[in-house]
């Protein structure tokens, strides 16, 4: 429908850097954009769960794998990849059910899911540096 | 009755469920991740495979397998408009959903008994 309806005359004017997007709009983008990071992951994570419960030797490699600098970064960023859908996620369903609807409570819980993913990822980021 | 009654409706409600058993099934395991003394193959190992972990996990990559088609799908649908790119994207995405959702059953069939 979106194809037809565009042929009329009307300019298209999509330039996202220009744009001031809202922040619940924010959210919803990095909702789709941590979904799509944790699919691209989601084979290297099943190959890591198979090397882990092979054999002990395995098990030890996944360990050091996960021990790589370049791997540590990887992992950063599907923490708050993992974090940020979860809390937005939880988000979109209290607005299902109607809860925090209004233009108010969205902006605050939009910021709120925001922080919340960037913190989780802080703590656990710093929790795995002192183990 | 028709066959595809609620069908508009499926996917949204399959998204939300699936997102709540994840959800749960992530602080579940997040819970006995933190009460670990000693993180080690046996252990990593005891856990996955006893009856309710490995049912419980069972089913958590199901709802995984299903929420992530469902969101890609959606994604693509969204910015992908040529019918030709738009198939391959759809039949790459089931194929990495499949292959993985095949190797996680062969996991937990045949690593089970060492």
């Amino acid at each position: 429908m979106g194809r037809s309806a565009s042929k009329d005359k009307r300019p298209v004017y999509l330039n996202l850097f220009k744009i001031h997007l809202p922040i619940a709009a924010v959210v919803s983008l990095a909702h789709r954009l941590s979904g799509l990071l944790m699919f691209l992951a989601m084979p290297f994570i099943v190959y890591l769960l198979d090397l882990s419960v092979q054999s002990s030797a395995g098990f030890d490699r996944v360990i050091a794998m996960l021990q790589q600098p370049l791997l540590l970064a990887v992992q950063i960023l599907l923490v708050w990849a993992l974090a940020h859908h979860l809390f937005a996620g939880i988000r979109f369903l209290l607005i299902d059910a109607d809860l925090g609807v209004d233009r108010q409570a969205a902006n605050y819980s939009a910021w709120l899911v925001i922080a919340l993913s960037v913190l989780t990822t802080v703590i656990v980021s710093l929790g795995a540096c002192l183990t | 009755m028709s066959l595809y009654i609620l069908e508009g409706l499926k996917p949204w409600v399959v998204q939300r469920v699936s997102a709540v058993y994840i959800a749960l099934f992530l602080f579940y395991s997040l819970y006995c991740g933190l009460n670990v003394e000693v993180v080690s193959y046996i252990h990593w190992r005891g856990w996955l495979f006893q009856p309710f972990n490995s049912i419980a996990f069972g089913i958590f990559v199901v709802a995984v397998l299903f929420h992530a088609w469902i969101g890609m799908r959606d994604v693509i649908l969204d910015y992908v408009h040529d019918i030709m790119l738009r198939l391959f994207f759809l039949a790459l995405v089931m194929g990495v959903l499949v292959g993985s959702g095949l190797w996680v059953i062969r996991i937990l069939l045949f690593s089970m008994v060492e």
